[in-house]
């Protein structure tokens, strides 16, 4: 990505950042349990959780593409934290006309009621990092309308649950009266706009983790030796090499597609890259673990750290099949006739 | 990020994309409605069709003005070529003196020679083959054997090439020749000829692939002479200039788009009636697909920009010829058996055709190594 002085910065301090407070040990000490609460407290010191959000609305200011990249590089170091829900959750309040406060936040994707009394009831599954979130955001009905709520953890029941990367996936059920200024009212389309801000969003992590994926095989195959060779000598694990930096390259493509596509929530373009990327994860943790061999797979190791979450972001906010389904009825709707037409579009 | 991994983000610029709404217009008349369409750049050929593309200004459209050529730039060109290629039409003839034989001799050839064919060239009525391969010499190119021998006035050549598509009807080939013994760096002692195809000493027999074509061809070299003015660039510079030939050429949009028309086909025939499961197959490849253009165009821009992306070409390529392998593939599955003729033969047509996509232009074998390159793993 051709990054813009600010975003080299952004870039450099991260890294810099995460190298130092986000070690293997801290994603396993979240993964035991623990939340890294000095790496939120840092990050969110810097600004880095809530950039491209508006000063006014208690972001530390900043473009968009800025908080893209924020994202996409905690999740090259596995970073065991709401980065992408916190975001969104932020990003929904101030358009909603609210502002956000600096606490880790997540968003719920459910069932949820309103009633005129601000009742709210309802629960959610699969919740991403419920447990250390001090506030919810989510979408509920009341009636007709459609209203954003923001809900704080001591009005949440959580039954814990993780994905298979070890991250809290709880389950949430709230039965509790709202104060008015935390209900806002939202456009109706506002669940299919989380959907897609969270597929987007999970796209560029996803890319992210490839990138560190590509990186760590690499290094491993010319540190790793046998037969009185590195690895990396043999034809058969640089054949599979090249093959997984193909499929990184693709995602990191298409990757830079759904960062163009964001500030429009643009669906088609948003669709080809979670359905491109998503599919990408199969060949890349299947040559990954290969090239790492025995060592790769055992949980000390820190691949599995990325895989993981590989496994698991793939099939979030809709696997690849949701979205390849909905690219396909777009063109079958077209006609087989405008088929090319409409790949020339997609820039 | 590995260096060689590096795909900015790129967009045509508004005076290419302007082409694209000519070039279809011009395909609407110039095609022939009874030919089925192919995307496969070398499925198809027609002398009348790369004429008409010729009269049009649409080859050698990078070329200098000063032979007849274009002038336009690497992008305006890529508008043409993807908008020909989607809709099948039958570039065959012109396509390997339009992609790498003119540009050769723009770079290399001397002024006489460049002053002698790129006009014809550019004209749609002089077509070139490539002698490179042969019969012991695939992806070893440097092993040839065909030499060239210092006459009076000329060169003799011996030998034989391979694989020389169309040579039965094309005008000339660039040939690869030694024009010194081998010796312990294999790269040195080779230079380039162009070889008169309609020269009766030179023999042409023909070759049928499994797809039943005709189009490949042994070309068998006996003591025939080749005049001076006919060796291009310096002798003993042919590898280089072969490698220049074959290099960041590898990543336009005829490295994916050989299977599209069975994608075209297939979303005719399930149509909007289409099963979830079908239309998941059309988004699937669909998404592949813009994947591998926006790619391929972010290339284009660094050709553009004067850089060498080898490793990004190889990459690019690699990508899309394994995609044109899958589609057939993964097509197959998803229809049942009561499909058009016109589908089936789409589809068979393909199928035949596939095992040539990974092997054409460099094998997938060497793009991984030239990848694997690109890592630092060799």
């Amino acid at each position: 990505m051709a990054l813009n002085e600010q975003q080299v910065m952004i870039r450099d301090t991260l890294q810099r950042l995460l190298t130092d407070m986000c070690p293997p040990d801290v994603v396993d000490a979240a993964e035991q349990g623990t939340f890294p609460q000095e790496l939120w407290q840092t990050l969110a010191e810097t600004g880095l959780t809530l950039a491209g959000i508006a000063e006014a609305a208690g972001g530390s200011g900043g473009d968009l593409e800025d908080s893209l990249l924020v994202i996409r590089e905690a999740a090259a170091f596995a970073t065991p934290l709401p980065l992408a829900e916190h975001f969104m959750a932020a990003a929904m309040l101030a358009d909603a006309g609210a502002t956000c406060r600096t606490g880790p936040m997540t968003i719920a994707r459910g069932e949820f009621k309103l009633n005129d009394d601000f009742l709210l009831q309802g629960s959610a599954a699969d919740v991403a990092f419920a447990r250390w979130a001090d506030e919810i955001v989510l979408v509920a009905h009341q009636g007709y309308a459609t209203k954003l709520c923001r809900v704080s953890s001591a009005d949440i029941e959580v039954t814990p649950g993780a994905s298979m990367a070890g991250e809290p996936r709880d389950q949430i059920r709230v039965d509790a009266r709202l104060g008015a200024d935390s209900v806002f009212e939202v456009a109706a389309d506002a669940e299919d706009r989380l959907l897609l801000m969270g597929a987007a969003l999970r796209g560029l992590m996803m890319a992210g983790a490839m990138e560190s994926v590509l990186e760590m095989s690499v290094a491993y195959s010319m540190e790793r030796t046998q037969f009185g060779r590195p690895i990396s000598k043999f034809q058969a694990i640089q054949q599979q090499l090249a093959t997984l930096a193909g499929e990184v390259a693709a995602s990191t493509m298409a990757a830079h597609a759904i960062a163009a596509a964001y500030s429009e929530l643009t669906a088609l373009d948003i669709a080809i890259g979670k359905a491109r990327i998503g599919e990408a994860v199969s060949a890349c943790t299947d040559i990954a673990h290969q090239v790492h061999g025995a060592m790769g797979y055992t949980l000390e190791h820190s691949l599995n750290h990325r895989t993981r979450r590989l496994w698991d972001w793939r099939s979030e906010y809709g696997a690849e099949r949701h979205w390849q389904q909905l690219v396909g009825r777009a063109f079958l709707d077209a006609g087989a006739d405008h088929l090319w037409d409409g790949i020339t579009r997609r820039v | 990020m590995f260096q060689g991994l590096t795909f900015e983000p790129f967009r045509l610029p508004p005076e290419a994309e302007s082409l694209r709404e000519e070039v279809r217009v011009f395909l609407a008349e110039a095609l022939d409605p009874s030919d089925q369409p192919n995307s496969d750049f070398n499925a198809g050929e027609s002398a009348t069709f790369s004429k008409k593309l010729g009269e049009r200004g649409w080859i050698g459209m990078t070329w200098p003005e000063a032979y007849g050529g274009g002038g336009r730039s690497f992008l305006e060109r890529y508008v043409v070529t993807e908008e020909l290629l989607a809709a099948g039409a039958p570039v065959g003839r012109h396509w390997i003196a339009d992609r790498q034989s003119g540009p050769l001799l723009l770079k290399f050839g001397t002024e006489a020679q460049r002053q002698e064919f790129l006009p014809r060239i550019i004209s749609g009525e002089c077509f070139f083959s490539i002698g490179m391969s042969e019969p012991d010499s695939g992806s070893d190119l440097a092993s040839i054997r065909t030499s060239a021998t210092k006459t009076d006035g000329g060169w003799l050549l011996n030998g034989s090439k391979i694989w020389t598509s169309f040579a039965h009807t094309n005008d000339y080939m660039v040939t690869l020749v030694r024009t010194e013994p081998p010796s312990e760096n294999r790269h040195a002692g080779m230079s380039q000829l162009i070889v008169d195809l309609k020269n009766p000493a030179v023999k042409v027999t023909g070759i049928q692939n499994l797809a039943g074509d005709e189009d490949f061809n042994q070309v068998f070299f006996d003591d025939v002479f080749i005049p001076d003015d006919m060796l291009v660039g310096e002798p003993g510079n042919g590898w280089e200039q072969v490698i220049s030939e074959l290099g960041y050429e590898r990543s336009g949009p005829e490295r994916f788009l050989s299977a599209f028309r069975v994608i075209v086909e297939y979303a005719r025939e399930v149509g909007t009636e289409a099963s979830d499961e079908q239309a998941a197959l059309l988004g699937r490849l669909v998404s592949h697909l813009v994947t591998l253009r926006r790619m391929s165009i972010a290339v284009a821009g660094m050709l553009e920009a004067g850089e060498t992306p080898i490793t990004e070409a190889a990459l690019i390529k690699d990508l899309g010829n394994t995609y044109e392998r899958l589609v057939p593939e993964i097509i197959r599955t998803a229809v049942d058996e009561n499909t058009s003729r016109r589908f089936i033969n789409t589809l068979n047509e393909c199928i035949l055709h596939a095992p040539s996509f990974t092997l054409r232009g460099g094998t997938r074998e060497i793009l991984k190594g030239v990848i694997a390159r690109g890592l630092g793993l060799r």
